[in-house]
């Protein structure tokens, strides 16, 4: 028998929502969390860009412990989001379960505000880094870290795999628990790269707005780069119903393929596979009672490629879709993008409403599909998708659905 | 070498999250719930202090065999003297 795999718990932290209930509230109000920044370690080594920052994270660290004091602000997000999914989930570890639990904490790049720390100590400074910086870069650490905070000690690592790794890391944990290698598990995604170094690179890549993020808007100028953690607390199905937990939704596809084309372009071809991959196993009774979380980066490439795909996907169907992009709100998670998603799809799914594409203020016909725009859309939902297609042609596509 | 032992006992303090009241000489070191972060990070604050190298391999504890921080003052003197 198929053993089914469900999400009894959710945390998340972002520019819109220090937890999910503030999070959501502010989603379904089209909350904007872009703000323009001048960061740097120095007046000679900062740049200015409008960024989508989690503010007064700091006054938490207190009550997250001593472990998370001394980790990167990618890992201390990664708790932060852990802790709350946990509590919410009501869950247990206890001995038995110790070695069923899972940890897949995915990063797009790992601790690159302590990489910054140390080249800034060395280069400019003339002093030797920290002496912990390489456990706080290396992107197993929030894995780890919530390893040893939950004393979980079935399979934990890192998945990395750009803007995807989040929803990589929900898929492949979901994964572990269908197969039986897990009975529960810890699974998201956390980025923190608001730094002089990785925000510079960024700029030189032309891909970046100057202003605000208008996904499939004619007058989209790029993306914005957001920071924070979205995980899922994962059971296996009938252990959550034995245990009277309150389940948020079923994790009922999951598809995952590369374009193998190109490292920046995407591809009409790839996306529109591992959607067809994700909804391989079910019956779309009713397309309108479809929800997407478009990946919907606002670039200019990005947006009429994942409409095609969408297009493809679900043929005439698609003009019943309601499709939105909450990174017009919170910006790109970028590597925990699918995390902060995932439950932004949960969410429409279980409170009927799809949340807003904000900034859409100018149609493009290429872009020419149901975006929710700049005000969230009440409607019954069946089934919430979630699409993140990665640089370097990776993608991966979540299916959720009511239980 | 005065400076030494006020200057470690500083670093100590900072690091001893486990330690309730003074710090001294007698504290046992187990009472300064020191884990292996912490060793790494109070080693590196003594080399870039006293400007001395410790000789230390992170796998190993070399807490180890030290029962008060009076023993780990005099470890610490016996690395900065003067070769």
């Amino acid at each position: 028998m198929t053993r089914r795999v469900v999400v009894t718990g959710m945390g998340g932290v972002c520019a819109t929502g220090a937890n999910v209930a503030e999070f959501w509230e502010n989603s379904k109000k089209g909350v904007c969390g872009v703000t323009r920044r001048t960061i740097g370690p120095a007046d000679d080594l900062a740049v200015t860009a409008p960024v989508a920052p989690v503010d007064g994270f700091e006054s938490r660290l207190a009550e997250l412990g001593r472990d998370a004091q001394r980790a990167d602000r990618f890992a201390q997000f990664a708790i932060a989001a852990a802790d709350e999914a946990f509590a919410d989930s009501g869950a247990t570890i206890d001995e038995a379960l110790s070695a069923r639990t899972a940890v897949i904490i995915g990063t797009g790049i790992g601790g690159q505000m302590t990489s910054d720390q140390s080249y800034f100590t060395m280069i400019r400074q003339g002093r030797r880094p920290h002496p912990l910086s390489i456990l706080k870069i290396i992107p197993n650490a929030p894995a780890s870290h919530l390893a040893i905070r939950f004393g979980a000690r079935g399979p934990a690592f890192a998945i990395s795999s750009a803007c995807a790794s989040g929803a990589h890391s929900i898929g492949v944990c979901a994964d572990l628990i269908r197969s039986g290698a897990a009975e529960q598990g810890f699974a998201g995604a956390a980025e923190a790269i608001l730094t002089y170094g990785a925000l510079t690179a960024w700029k030189v890549m032309h891909i970046m707005s100057d202003e605000l993020c208008r996904p499939f808007s004619k007058n989209r100028k790029g993306l914005v780069i957001g920071e924070g953690a979205g995980v899922l607390f994962l059971e296996e199905y009938e252990r959550a119903r034995r245990r009277g937990a309150r389940i948020h939704a079923e994790i009922v596809g999951f598809g995952m393929n590369a374009d193998g084309k190109d490292m920046i372009n995407p591809d009409v071809n790839g996306a529109a596979s591992a959607m067809k991959l994700a909804l391989n196993d079910i019956r779309i009774a009713d397309p309108g009672a479809v929800y997407v979380n478009a990946h919907g980066t606002g670039t200019l490439l990005n947006d009429p490629t994942e409409t095609k795909a969408i297009r493809e996907t679900f043929g005439a169907d698609a003009d019943k879709l309601i499709v939105s992009s909450t990174k017009s709100m919170h910006g790109h998670l970028l590597g925990a993008a699918g995390g902060i998603e995932a439950i932004a799809a949960i969410m429409a799914l279980k409170d009927n409403v799809a949340p807003p594409t904000i900034n859409l203020d100018e149609p493009d016909p290429a872009c020419d599909l149901d975006y929710a725009p700049n005000e969230a859309k009440p409607r019954k939902f069946d089934l919430a998708v979630s699409n993140s297609f990665a640089f370097g042609g990776l993608n991966a596509v979540l299916a959720f659905a009511k239980v | 070498m005065a400076d030494i032992e006020s200057a470690l006992l500083e670093i100590v303090k900072e690091h001893a999250v486990g330690l309730a009241g003074e710090l001294s000489r007698d504290t046992p070191v187990a009472d300064l719930g020191i884990d292996s972060f912490a060793v790494v990070e109070i080693i590196y604050e003594v080399e870039e202090k006293l400007g001395i190298e410790v000789p230390f391999n992170a796998n190993e504890n070399p807490l180890e065999g030290m029962k008060t921080v009076g023993d780990l003052i005099d470890a610490v003197k016996k690395l900065a003297a003067p070769k």
